[in-house]
This record gives structure tokens, C-alpha cells and sequence, in this order.
């Protein structure tokens, strides 16, 4: 794995930018967290880093992974796994159906995908779980299933949107520090944009403030 | 794409509404046919019918709309009201007109009901309760056919209002139901509305489908005398036609302006009613009695379509039986041999006209989905062949599709067809596109699907459902376009709303019940097979958008 690196990162709307541009190296394993009050543009950020920026936006500065430049690739080439505060599983496919979609290919086919897609489940406590309706799992089941989701896309590294926002405070800390593990377990630099200190220190890596942009 | 996707709706949507209306005016630039419509007998009294009855049966629909949505309650029943309304929308006006006069006629299936045991009549009256002279036939007419029409769309004006809790916290300051509903929930509609009122204005005005059965016949509506203009054989009134055009055109802008001038009156009056203090608490039986009035108009609705069905199914339809002695389907099938063409060529129509709307708002829709300004932009585009008269642009773009030699073809008609009805496709399709997650596609591109593989694989799906209820609006839309189909067909192209109106049109009830029944049905058809498909994809998905 290789670090995610920003350098002299900032959005502008109408050529305005939206905070001070912010330089950070996030290394494989560590979940880095970007910390900002409602409206900093946090959620801004992340979509330009996932390659989804509305095109009203300008983004600023370079974004690399190790030394190749993510600079203007669409989302499917940059593969860095997203999940946002709602697990956005996809409501028309299984559980398996929606593991599956972001799996490459791979030898032995079908029945290796579908060993995969198995074991996967049955190591977070869901065995089985295959065919049912999204719709009909709890909370924390579903976001289990959303980063099962996202490790099984094989990403280079994730981009972390609030994701623990929905939970209930029972589920909440328990899916954060399972997330966590598995981050450093598959050595993802890890970017997690939040307004929740309490994510900051759990995450147990640095922190960077988004700070409003100031003209000189 | 977005560049493309714009240059497609102004060459599909756009063009034939410019040029229509353009060389309608440039035909109409001769100073002889302005002398011979304004010299044309009973030209003032055919204009004041024409205002009258569109402007009362608007405004009447749209008090029963008000009323049965106020009525209807919570969300809940709300949801019940719009289930009920929708079969009711999809019944063509040309049918519904047809059946009408089967069912008020002096010989019709009311007075049929009650004689002779209650009026003592053997033979039917010498009343005129249709095409009578001050058009409350056609106002009647008007009123149910627009009535579920305006109900739908305040049913979806009102999602966008928290209506359940401004009417709990209106009723807890004591007001009624009904004026709670006026005081704080309509002002609050009007501007939702008021596209789709001046539409139904518009239409009232200017329509020949329902004015052609109902209307009065000595003048008839203005819009029925230019329409008569057209049809006819004679050359030297086509110049008339056309002038006539552009004052029924100026007569529609004027209908527009008044609609948004009473729209500001009304909001100030509104305003002045609750300043007043009363609380217009009544007992509940005025309630129930009041709920009677937009019931009438279903009951009218569902009377017509029976009274098609009894006139089509009866060779020899005697007064006062209601049903013939010898139902016979084989005489049905003698009485208008070009049933089977007529309906053929109509479904294939409906069928096609579908493909392409839904197609065409996909495709639109995809390309604009981060641009809401411009989507705004499109849809009012695409609303203006309802805000204007049909006959205002439907005769010049007939001379531009015999300029490209493509008159009396599929291809227009289908083309036409697919003007007037991208506004319903746009409205059902193009919300549920921009009401999905844009986050859905994002998170199946961040896993690695490109642009198609994401918008096959999870924006169609989520459609699905949408689609499949567009599609059978856009069918049933298509079903009832009667003028369209006749000028870009040039006679041409048959299909059952053509042969229905000309059968109406020369006082043969018969054979335009038959054709009228075929139209009513075509659509609820196509409504219940929208349904069941809509029931059985993603049965097992509870997630999947309704």
C-alpha cells in the first residue's frame, strides 16, 4: 500500500476557496481525521478527492497516491473505497448481490466470488446473509455490510464521510473500532472527515483542522 | 453531453412549436382572411362561449379539487386519493365527451334510469341538455375530466408542504377544516399550480374534443369554427383558419395572464379571510354533504364510460331501455369495420410514443442531473405545448411537415405524439431521477463501475418503477391526442380518436361509441399492466423507490 498524499489542497466556488488549502501524507494503516465545523466544506473535499466534484466547483493543489497523480481521473480508476454516514447499500440487490458488484474479477471465477462473498460474512457474524433484502437488516448489520463492501472492491484507500453519524451510541463505538481494525489489518491510509471528536480520538492518528479561507 | 442533450430538446420539443406558431402567423398575414373571421355570423357569441365555458369549468375543478384534497385528510389518504384519481386522468377527453352525451342526452342513459316509472316518459323529451346554447354541457363535461386532473397535481403540490402539521396547528387555533386548508395550506399551493391551472384554462378555451359532442352547436366555441375551417375542403378558408389561430393564440396569452393576476388577487384575499378572525367551524354533516360534489364528478365520470359501453354493445338502443334486447359484439364489429385498423394503429402509436418519451427523458434527464437550473429551463420548456392552444401551432407545423415531405406519416405523428407527452413523462421520470441519491452512483463508481456499467446497473433499476409508470401515462396520453394525430397524419394515419371524433363530429353516436369505448379502455389497460409490472419487479426489495 502507499500513503495518500495532498499537497496545497483547497476547493473554490466562483474563485473563491472554500478553506485554506491543507497538506497532509496519510500513511498505510493510520486514520487520518479532518476536523471542521458544519459548512467548512468537508463534504466538498471528499468529493473532490473521490473524483465527484460538481463542476460549478475548482479544485486546487494535487492529490497523489505514493507517486501516481489521482489529478482529474474519474472515480472508477482513482479506487478509493467511499462510505458516507448512510450506508448506501444498493436497495435493488441482495446483500450478496451488492458485495459482488464492487468485486474485480478474478480466477476461478464465479464460485471463487461467491466463496469470497461467504467468507467475508461469516467473518463479520453474517453467515448466510447472502440473499437477504438490504432493506431488512439493522443498522449495524448494514454498515457492516457497506465496508464488506468497500474491502472487497480491493481500494487503494478510503475516504471516510461521517460514517458512524446514524449509528445508535450502543452500535456506535463497537462498528467505529471494528472499521478502525480493519483498516490497519488491510494497511489502507485512511481519511476520515468528521465533526466528532470523540471519532478523532478513537481513531488514534493525527488530525488536520479545515480553517476558513481568509484573502490576504 | 449536456450541449447535446440541449440541442436534442430544442430539436425535438422546441422546433415544432416555433415553427408551428411561426408560419401559422406567417400564413395568417393576409388582410382578406381577417375580414372574413371577423365577419363570420355569431363570431362574438362563439368567442364569449368559448371564454365562459373554459373559464367557469376551471374554475369550478379547481374548487372541487381543492375540496376533495382538503377532505382526503392526512398523507395517508392522500396516497388513497391518488391511487383513486389516476384511472380516472388516463380516461381520454374525447370518450369521456362522448359518453357524456350518451348518458345526459334526452334519450341518454339518465333519463333512460328513471322512465318511465318515475317521469312517466315513453320517448325521450324534447329538452336539449347537450350542445345547449349557453354550453353548460360542456362546462360539465370540463369539469370531470379536469377535476382528477387538478387533484393530482395539488396532491403533489402538496408533498412539498408540511400540510399535516400546518392544518393540526391551524385546527388547534380552533379553524374549521375546510378553512384551516384555505387559510394556511392554499397560498401555500398556488405557485405549485399554477402551470397546470393555465394549462386547464388553456385547454378549456380551446379544446374541440369535448366541445365537438357537447358543446353548443349554432355558434359553436370558437376553437370548434376554426376546426371546421381546417377540415374543410375549401381552400380560401385555410387563410381565415390561420388568422382565427392567432387570436385564439392571443386569447390563450390573455388566459395566462389572468391566471397569474388572479392568482395575486386570490393570495390577497386569502390573506384578508384569516385576518378575519373566523373560524368557519361547521357541523360535520355540511362536510359529508359538501364531499358529494367532487363525488359527483367520479360518478359522471364512470356514467359515461358505461353509457359507451352500453351504445357500442347495442345494435338498436330504444328508449327508455337501458339494455338491448340482443348484446351483440359480432354487430358491434359491422356497425365499424375500422375498429381493428383504427385500434391497431393506436396502440403501435401509444406503444412507440412511449419508447421514445421515456427514452428521450432518460437520456435528458442523465445528461442535466447536476444542473438544476437548466433542468427548470427544459421542463418549462417542454410545458409549452400544454400552455398553448393546440390549433395555435398544430396547422403551421402541418406546412413545415409537408415541407419535409414528412406529412401524413408514422414517423410525425409519433414525433407529435412525443411532444405532447414529454411534459407527463418529464414530470413522473425526471423527479424520480433527481429524488435518487446522487451518493448511489458516486459509491458504485468509486467501486469501480464506469459511467454506463453505473448507470445501467444501479440508476435503471432504481427507475424501474417510475418508468413503468410513465410509460403507461405517456400511452394513455397518446391514446386520447386528437388533433395532433389528425393534422400530422393529414388523414392518413386512423386511429380510434380520429374515427370517434369524425363519427361525433357527423351525429353518429353509435359508431363514435364504439370507437369512444375503445379509447377509454385502451389506457386503463395499459394503467393495470403498469401496475401488476410495478407490483412484481423488486417484490423482494423493500428499498427499491415506489
Amino acid at each position: 500500500m502507499r500513503p495518500l498524499i495532498l499537497q496545497q489542497v483547497t476547493v473554490a466556488l466562483a474563485g473563491h476557496p472554500l478553506f485554506q488549502p491543507i497538506s497532509l501524507t496519510v500513511e498505510p494503516g493510520v486514520v487520518m481525521s479532518v476536523l471542521g465545523a458544519s459548512g467548512a466544506g468537508k463534504s466538498t473535499l471528499l468529493a473532490h478527492l473521490s473524483g465527484a466534484l460538481p463542476p460549478a466547483f475548482k479544485a486546487r493543489g494535487h492529490v497523489r497516491l505514493g507517486e501516481e497523480s489521482l489529478d482529474g481521473r474519474p472515480p472508477e480508476q482513482r479506487r478509493l473505497g467511499i462510505l458516507f454516514q448512510d450506508d448506501l447499500l444498493f436497495p435493488h440487490l441482495s446483500v450478496g448481490g451488492n458485495l459482488a458488484f464492487g468485486m474485480r474479477p478474478r480466477a476461478g471465477g464465479r464460485a471463487a466470488r461467491r466463496d469470497a462473498i461467504g467468507r467475508a460474512l461469516a467473518s463479520v457474524g453474517l453467515a448466510g446473509f447472502e440473499g437477504r433484502d438490504p432493506a431488512t437488516l439493522s443498522g449495524g448489520q448494514r454498515s457492516r455490510v457497506a465496508l464488506l463492501r468497500v474491502l472487497l472492491s480491493e481500494p487503494r484507500a478510503l475516504l471516510l464521510d461521517e460514517p458512524f453519524g446514524k449509528l445508535d451510541a450502543a452500535t456506535r463505538g463497537h462498528t467505529r473500532q471494528w472499521v478502525f481494525d480493519e483498516v490497519r489489518r488491510h494497511r489502507l491510509p485512511t481519511l476520515l472527515v468528521t465533526h466528532d471528536l470523540d471519532d478523532v480520538t478513537a481513531a488514534a492518528g493525527s488530525h488536520v483542522e479545515l480553517k476558513r479561507y481568509m484573502e490576504a | 453531453m449536456k450541449r447535446f442533450v440541449l440541442a436534442l430538446v430544442f430539436v425535438v420539443a422546441g422546433i415544432p412549436v416555433l415553427t408551428g406558431v411561426g408560419l401559422t402567423l406567417v400564413e395568417a398575414a393576409d388582410p382578406a382572411a381577417w375580414t372574413v373571421v371577423f365577419q363570420f355570423p355569431g363570431i362574438g357569441r362563439s368567442f364569449a362561449v368559448s371564454v365562459w365555458t373554459g373559464l367557469a369549468a376551471t374554475l369550478l375543478a379547481l374548487g372541487l379539487a381543492h375540496l376533495t384534497v382538503t377532505l382526503a385528510g392526512t398523507a395517508a389518504g392522500a396516497e388513497r386519493l391518488r391511487a383513486l384519481t389516476l384511472p380516472f386522468i388516463a380516461l381520454p377527453h374525447l370518450a369521456v365527451a362522448i359518453g357524456l352525451a350518451l348518458m345526459l342526452a334526452p334519450s341518454g342513459l339518465i333519463l333512460r334510469l328513471l322512465s318511465p316509472w318515475a317521469t312517466g316518459f315513453h320517448r325521450p323529451p324534447d329538452w336539449q341538455t347537450i350542445q345547449d346554447p349557453m354550453g353548460l354541457a360542456l362546462i360539465i363535461g370540463l369539469i370531470v375530466k379536469e377535476t382528477p386532473f387538478l387533484i393530482l397535481i395539488l396532491l403533489g403540490a402538496r408533498a412539498q408542504v408540511p400540510v399535516d402539521r400546518l392544518m393540526l396547528q391551524a385546527r388547534s387555533l380552533g379553524y374549521g377544516r375546510l378553512k384551516a386548508w384555505w387559510v394556511s395550506v392554499a397560498p401555500l399551493l398556488q405557485r405549485q399550480i399554477r402551470l397546470p391551472l393555465a394549462a386547464t384554462f388553456v385547454f378549456g378555451m380551446t379544446n374541440v374534443e369535448m366541445a365537438i359532442p357537447l358543446g353548443p352547436s349554432m355558434p359553436p366555441p370558437f376553437a370548434v369554427v376554426l376546426w371546421q375551417w381546417f377540415t374543410a375542403s375549401r381552400l380560401e378558408l385555410r387563410g381565415p383558419a390561420f388568422a382565427g389561430s392567432i387570436v385564439l393564440l392571443v386569447v390563450a396569452l390573455g388566459a395566462l395572464a389572468s391566471i397569474w393576476g388572479g392568482a395575486r388577487l386570490t393570495r390577497a384575499a386569502l390573506c384578508a379571510y384569516s385576518a378575519s378572525g373566523h373560524r368557519g367551524t361547521r357541523a360535520a354533516w355540511s362536510g359529508r354533504l359538501l364531499a358529494l360534489l367532487p363525488a359527483l364528478s367520479f360518478v359522471f365520470a364512470i356514467g359515461a364510460v358505461a353509457a359507451l359501453g352500453l351504445r357500442s354493445l347495442s345494435p338498436m338502443w330504444r328508449f327508455p331501455a337501458v339494455f338491448t334486447d340482443h348484446l351483440e359484439v359480432d354487430l358491434m364489429a359491422r356497425a365499424a369495420p375500422s375498429l381493428g385498423t383504427a385500434l391497431g394503429s393506436t396502440v403501435a402509436l401509444a406503444a412507440a410514443t412511449a419508447l421514445l418519451s421515456i427514452a428521450l427523458v432518460l437520456l435528458i434527464s442523465e445528461g442535466l442531473s447536476d444542473d438544476s437550473i437548466w433542468r427548470r429551463r427544459v421542463e418549462a420548456l417542454l410545458f409549452v405545448p400544454l400552455l398553448l392552444p393546440q390549433l395555435a401551432f398544430l396547422f403551421g407545423l402541418q406546412s413545415l411537415l409537408v415541407r419535409l415531405r414528412l406529412d401524413g406519416t408514422w414517423a410525425a405523428v409519433a414525433w407529435e405524439h412525443t411532444v405532447f407527452a414529454l411534459p407527463y413523462a418529464w414530470g413522473l421520470l425526471a423527479a424520480a431521477r433527481s429524488a435518487l441519491d446522487p451518493r448511489l452512483v458516486l459509491t458504485a463508481r468509486s467501486l469501480g463501475a464506469g459511467a454506463l456499467r453505473s448507470w445501467w446497473a444501479v440508476t435503471v433499476p432504481l427507475l424501474l418503477r417510475s418508468m413503468v409508470l410513465a410509460g403507461a401515462v405517456v400511452f394513455a396520453v397518446s391514446v386520447s391526442l386528437y388533433l395532433p394525430t389528425l393534422f400530422a397524419g393529414a388523414g392518413r394515419v386512423m386511429t380510434v380518436a380520429t374515427e370517434a371524433a369524425s363519427a361525433a363530429a357527423s351525429g353518429n353516436l353509435r359508431v363514435a361509441a364504439v370507437h369512444g369505448a375503445a379509447q377509454a379502455i385502451a389506457p386503463l389497460v395499459a394503467l393495470c399492466l403498469a401496475a401488476l409490472i410495478g407490483r412484481s419487479v423488486f417484490r423482494h426489495r423493500q428499498g427499491v423507490p415506489r
